[in-house]
């Protein structure tokens, strides 16, 4: 690339991180992430959301394959480009206030007077340099920090990142601390609602040097097993699983009631993902509809569990369970069908249109008989002795504990049957299928029967969660179940990486949990799931977590010892 | 879910019958007429080609048998087993194995499971008992695991390679990965779709001789498809040519390089050279 | 030729599918006329009324259509790319009420609300294009649909951000108020206003794609991308231009539809953007004459079904299956004809 050539992207790429943060701040995502305080007194989310895009962009640049001196003019200049724009817009804004706001509704006089640093004092056009500066200052900066060796840009990330998670983590940290009898402690980390400065500066330096330790730490670690016998290893393993489900086991009670809340809702999210995985990322049939089996597990559980029902049978949960599984996988079977041999993106129309058909259906006066309309069927028993009772050492469990320990269980097993299923003839016809269908079919794999099982089988996961769902909240009711479930839990698959096991898990983390710490950002909740799907996709199509890698790494451990390839082929044919 | 055991034939007299015999088989697109009434035969344990400039209906033919289209009328039997109106998992079972022209292999697959997937007619574990890990479902996959493993060895894969996604593979590993996925189902009939396309002389040879050594280490039946006449002279015993959808010729492939009909049709160019 | 009679599990049920279907409709219509539960102006006037929906279809329904037909990828952000053009043009209509020029000069104002609906509407269809779409043209099938859920989920919801989450009423244009009548049917202004238009839109539309260069070289880069190329034709410049043209006429239905509903809402994209994808199918997707009696199709179905097919069996409320009908009708639709009502199967 010429020096013109790459100025001028650089220029681009400047302009585009200017209309970005332009975006930021119109569609209100800054103003408010400004409510919530990362350092109190002096720093924001809602900066931070301002801050580190032209650090990002200054960073980016920086990194091209240039002379150093260039690369940090280069950064300079794409900051300067990002801070023209974004200053022109605030100037802009200032200009056709407040007329703006009829059409911009979140373009507010106050959200100009933050953005134009009006409380020190400063009249639009100095706040508007000063923007302009600032975004300069900041892509130099990050411009530094790229071509600074390495060990200086893993402390920068982890000082930054350390900050950004205590203070985020503070609405249930706090109370921890507190619950635990540390209330210096709580007092010491936490002003008001954000860190203190003392304290900010203390965990900036602690992430800066678990960021510069940590890989040496795991090099270590990862040689030491390695190096560990086979036995040794299986024990590992083993003690780590074990540690893994004693610590699940234990969290609710250290966690308190609003952590396990959350941690009910991403479980939830973690089962329908691992059913929904099983179908779009195993077998590669987009389903968008796959709330109908959610909501048919929900509403059959309730008819046959609640005593008020129009059947009224009153089951117990448990016995209830079997049933509903065998009927959604008929219902999965039968809706499978007549829809599993059409072309990938017209499938995935026509389960969203089922999706939408179950909802209407749901909420509608001509199922109201049976359904209970828009009042839904309420009087759902409780699985387990109506939510309180006892567990060794965790002692008395009640409220979201209580489906939090059933779930978990539930969460394990599906994770277990789709591990088992993964590398499986049955897992590996499906990929096979998903990859070319054709050619799955010439290598002797019935493409309907298999396409049906993957169906059913995410049908029946998919009902066991809106079974746990109905005697979680004691009832169903049509709003629960929406278009929207079907994409959220379609991004967590993809966002954790299609075919992924350990993807689902994060991806249920990332965007069912992070939104539930951050309150604030829950009005752009969707936004953002919206913005994952396709920055995913363009990006990184194979996910945070891929699937490939993990699976080649599995394979390579298994891959026999040396003498046992010594075959002669007579052998082979001999077999043929 | 499981496909059909292949027939297994004990009578020695079994052995002096053809492997599959095409009878006046026709192949049309909306009135287009890709195959018009062919016949053909494949002898057991021999390696037969069809050959043909492009658009001559090779591929259309080679198609029907391997079950992805059904012939308009007549008749494909292998083995004595009506295949032409099977689906092609279900002649897959039977132990048709094939590969493509443009390689098609399952790009996000590892290259062991490529070769995995291969077997699948010859593996019974069900999804149940792959949940349940019962029903002998570890050995099965050991099994078929190392027998990947040799089949790789065989085409000449390294081993080190067969953890890297297919779609990593450099253009001969691909040819000869997608060998090894037929290979894996113990075909008894092995079709070869232009297996030397995109290939330079020196691997051409290569790729003719480990077909050659295919049929006779693995006792099997291949038949080829080439528009390259070169590559099938050295290596099959019959040859079939096809122009326009009709066979205008069938012999030894001396008979074929003097058959006036194929030099007209086919080599034209090449006689007059 | 014989040939085994295969009837499959599948079969089976596609058949009981069959004859359920042609039974319930038969039943249902015949109850319903038997006790003519709705007298003839009543039913003229659903049918109108379906008329005047579908033909808003119908101008959405072409965008789906024409991206399908270049680049055979189901663009699932249209309906909002749709919205964004009636929710934009809101101000445009609202600042020209304001001036009192809505009433003053309709016939001038609306034209301009129409044009800022149909630009604002193809400046997204473009960001779109370029953002969401260009890098991934080479991807499997899945993956630019997934996206396309993204973007749709994305463009609502910033909208909801930009504008605001309420609905807007759009001012009323008091020449539009009313009816008049034709050949002694009175038929509402605003339907008439909104068939006028889409019927014209749609002509255009049509003239532009059979007879002008650049329609030519889109057919071109519809039937075969790289030897479009090869010829000289600049693939990614049609492609925007097919954006553009969906994304236009998108705007102008947007418009229209806040013509006819008289308010306007973040979240009003998704219903008509995937009934408008019924509509092209219906009509077989690819084909611009089948988008628009697609659409026509679907709108009166819509109108009519409910109390046609389920007030026989004496359903309460069928209003509320509006939806149900036109999602069953995609459904049947694609399983029974995915290559439309009007439409022939690709030859395989």
């Amino acid at each position: 690339m010429s020096l013109g050539a790459s100025l001028r992207s650089a220029v681009k790429v400047g302009l585009i991180t200017g209309a970005v943060m332009v975006y930021l701040v119109a569609v209100g995502i800054a103003s408010a992430f400004a409510k919530r305080e990362v350092v109190t007194g002096f720093l924001t989310l809602g900066h931070l959301m301002l801050v580190i895009p032209p650090l990002a962009i200054g960073y980016i640049v920086a990194g091209r394959p240039l002379p150093t001196s260039q690369r940090l003019t280069h950064a300079l200049v794409a900051g300067l480009a990002t801070g023209v724009l974004f200053a022109a817009a605030f100037l802009l804004a200032v200009a056709l206030s407040p007329g703006i706001r009829l059409v911009l509704n979140r373009v507010s006089s106050s959200l100009l007077d933050f953005v134009g640093f009006r409380s020190l004092g400063l009249e639009p056009g100095t706040g508007a340099l000063l923007n302009l500066g600032l975004a300069a200052a900041l892509a130099l900066v990050g411009g530094l920090v790229q071509v600074a060796p390495v060990t200086v840009r893993r402390a920068v990330v982890g000082a930054g990142t350390a900050l950004v998670v205590m203070s985020m983590v503070e609405p249930f940290l706090r109370p921890r601390l507190l619950q635990f009898g540390l209330p210096g402690a709580a007092q010491f980390v936490y002003r008001s609602h954000g860190l203190g400065m003392v304290s900010a500066a203390l965990i900036l330096a602690l992430g800066a040097v678990l960021a510069v330790g940590w890989p040496r730490m795991r090099s270590t670690v990862r040689s030491r097993i390695a190096a560990a016998d086979p036995a040794t290893r299986g024990m590992l393993r083993w003690a780590a699983i074990l540690v893994g489900i004693a610590f699940l086991y234990t969290l609710p009670s250290i966690s308190g009631s609003f952590l396990t809340q959350v941690l009910v809702l991403v479980g939830f999210y973690v089962l329908l993902g691992l059913g929904l995985n099983i179908v779009v990322g195993y077998a590669g049939l987009l389903d968008l509809g796959y709330v109908a089996f959610y909501a048919v597990g929900a509403y059959f559980t309730a008819l046959i569990t609640s005593p008020t029902s129009a059947l009224g049978w009153g089951l117990n949960w448990w016995i209830a369970l079997p049933i509903v599984i065998v009927l959604s996988a008929m219902v999965g079977l039968f809706i499978g069908a007549p829809v599993l041999r059409l072309r990938g993106d017209y499938l995935a129309i026509v389960t969203l249109g089922f999706g939408e058909i179950a909802r209407v259906l749901l909420g509608s006066d001509a199922l109201k008989p049976w359904l209970g309309g828009p009042n839904g069927i309420l009087s759902v028993p409780f699985m387990i002795d109506d939510g309180t009772y006892f567990l060794p050492i965790v002692g008395k469990v009640t409220g979201p504990a209580a489906t939090y320990f059933p779930l978990m269980g539930f969460c394990i097993l599906a994770a277990f049957i789709a591990y088992r299923l993964k590398y499986s003839r049955t897992g590996r016809a499906w990929n096979a299928m998903r990859e070319d269908e054709d050619v799955a079919q010439a290598t002797g794999i019935s493409v309907v029967n298999y396409k049906l099982l993957a169906f059913a089988m995410g049908a029946s996961v998919g009902c066991v969660g809106g079974a746990i769902y109905a005697t979680h909240l004691q009832g169903v009711v049509p709003g629960g179940f929406v278009l929207l479930v079907s994409i959220t839990v379609l991004a967590v698959v993809v966002l954790g990486g299609m075919g992924s096991i350990p993807g689902v898990i994060v991806g249920a983390f990332a965007l069912i949990g992070t939104p539930e710490l951050l309150r604030e950002f829950a009005e752009y909740k969707l936004l953002v799931y919206g913005a994952v799907l396709v920055a995913v996709m363009v990006l990184r199509p194979e996910g945070l977590i891929p699937d490939a890698s993990r699976r080649a790494e599995l394979e390579e451990a298994r891959q026999p010892e040396e003498g046992e390839l010594q075959v002669e082929y007579d052998e082979i044919s001999g077999e043929a | 879910m499981t496909a059909a055991d292949p027939e297994v034939t004990t009578d020695a007299s079994a052995d002096e019958r053809p492997l599959l015999v095409a009878t006046d088989v026709t192949k049309t697109f909306e009135g287009l007429v890709a195959n018009r009434d062919i016949d053909f035969e494949i002898p057991r344990h021999s390696i037969v080609a069809i050959i043909g400039p492009n658009g001559a209906g090779k591929t259309t033919f080679f198609n029907q048998l391997s079950g992805v289209y059904h012939p308009t009328s007549g008749t494909i039997e292998f083995e004595g087993i009506d295949i032409s109106g099977m689906p092609p998992h279900a002649v897959a079972g039977l132990g048709v194995a094939r590969t493509y022209q443009n390689i098609r292999l399952f790009q996000n697959m590892t290259v062991l499971a490529n070769v995995m997937v291969g077997r699948h007619v010859r593996m019974h574990g069900q999804w149940y008992q792959a949940i349940a890990g019962l029903g002998g479902i570890r050995q099965e996959e050991e099994a078929t695991r190392r027998r990947a493993f040799e089949l790789l060895e065989l085409v000449g894969i390294s081993r080190r390679s067969a953890a890297d996604l297919s779609k990593n593979l450099p253009y001969g590993d691909q040819r000869r990965l997608e060998i090894a996925r037929a290979l894996a189902s113990d075909p008894k009939l092995l079709l070869l779709d232009e297996p030397t396309a995109g290939m330079n002389p020196g691997e051409t040879r290569q790729m003719t001789d480990f077909i050659g050594r295919l049929r006779r280490e693995l006792k099997l039946t291949i038949l080829l498809i080439e528009h390259d006449m070169k590559v099938v002279m050295g290596v099959s015993e019959r040859i079939t040519v096809l122009d326009y959808g009709e066979k205008i010729a069938e012999g030894t492939p001396a008979e074929i390089r003097a058959n006036p009909r194929v030099i007209e049709a086919y080599l034209g160019k090449q006689a007059t050279a | 030729m014989r040939r085994p009679l295969n009837l499959s599990l599948v079969d089976v049920i596609l058949w009981a599918l069959r004859v359920a279907i042609v039974v319930g409709v038969a039943v249902g219509t015949i109850t319903t006329l038997s006790t003519t539960r709705l007298s003839g102006d009543q039913w003229r006037d659903l049918l109108i009324f379906g008329i005047s929906q579908g033909s808003v279809y119908a101008l959405i329904a072409l965008g789906y259509t024409l991206v399908y037909g270049v680049l055979l990828m189901i663009n699932f952000a249209h309906g909002d790319v749709f919205m964004f053009g009636g929710m934009t043009a809101f101000f445009a209509a609202d600042w020209l009420s304001d001036n009192g020029v809505l009433n003053t000069a309709p016939f001038i104002a609306v034209p301009i609300i129409l044009l800022v609906g149909a630009v604002s509407s193809t400046v997204v269809a473009l960001l779109l294009e370029r953002i969401a779409y260009r890098p991934l043209r080479r991807a499997p099938r899945l993956v630019p649909l997934i996206t396309a859920i993204g973007a749709s989920l994305f463009i609502s919801n910033s909208v909801r951000g930009l504008y605001g989450d309420g609905v807007m009423a759009y001012p009323r244009v008091d020449a539009f108020q009313g009816t008049f009548n034709l050949l002694g049917i009175p038929i509402l202004k605003t339907h008439a206003i909104v068939i006028v238009s889409a019927v014209v839109l749609m002509t255009v539309l049509y003239w532009f794609v059979e007879r002008t260069r650049t329609g030519r070289a889109m057919r071109a880069v519809s039937e075969d991308k790289d030897t479009a190329a090869l010829m000289g034709i600049d693939v990614d410049r049609i492609i925007s231009i097919t954006f553009a043209i969906g994304g236009a006429l998108a705007g102008a239905a947007g418009v229209l539809y806040a013509i006819v509903y008289n308010q306007v809402i973040w979240s009003m994209g998704f219903l008509p953007g995937i009934k408008a994808f019924t509509a092209a199918v219906l009509g077989g997707i690819g084909s611009i004459v089948g988008a628009m009696l697609g659409g026509l199709v679907l709108g009166v179905l819509e109108s009519l079904a409910p109390t046609l097919l389920l007030a026989g069996f004496g359903v309460p409320s069928p209003n509320q299956l509006r939806d149900v009908i036109a999602f069953s009708v995609l459904v049947l639709v694609l399983i029974f004809r995915p290559y439309g009502l009007f439409g022939r199967p690709e030859s395989k």
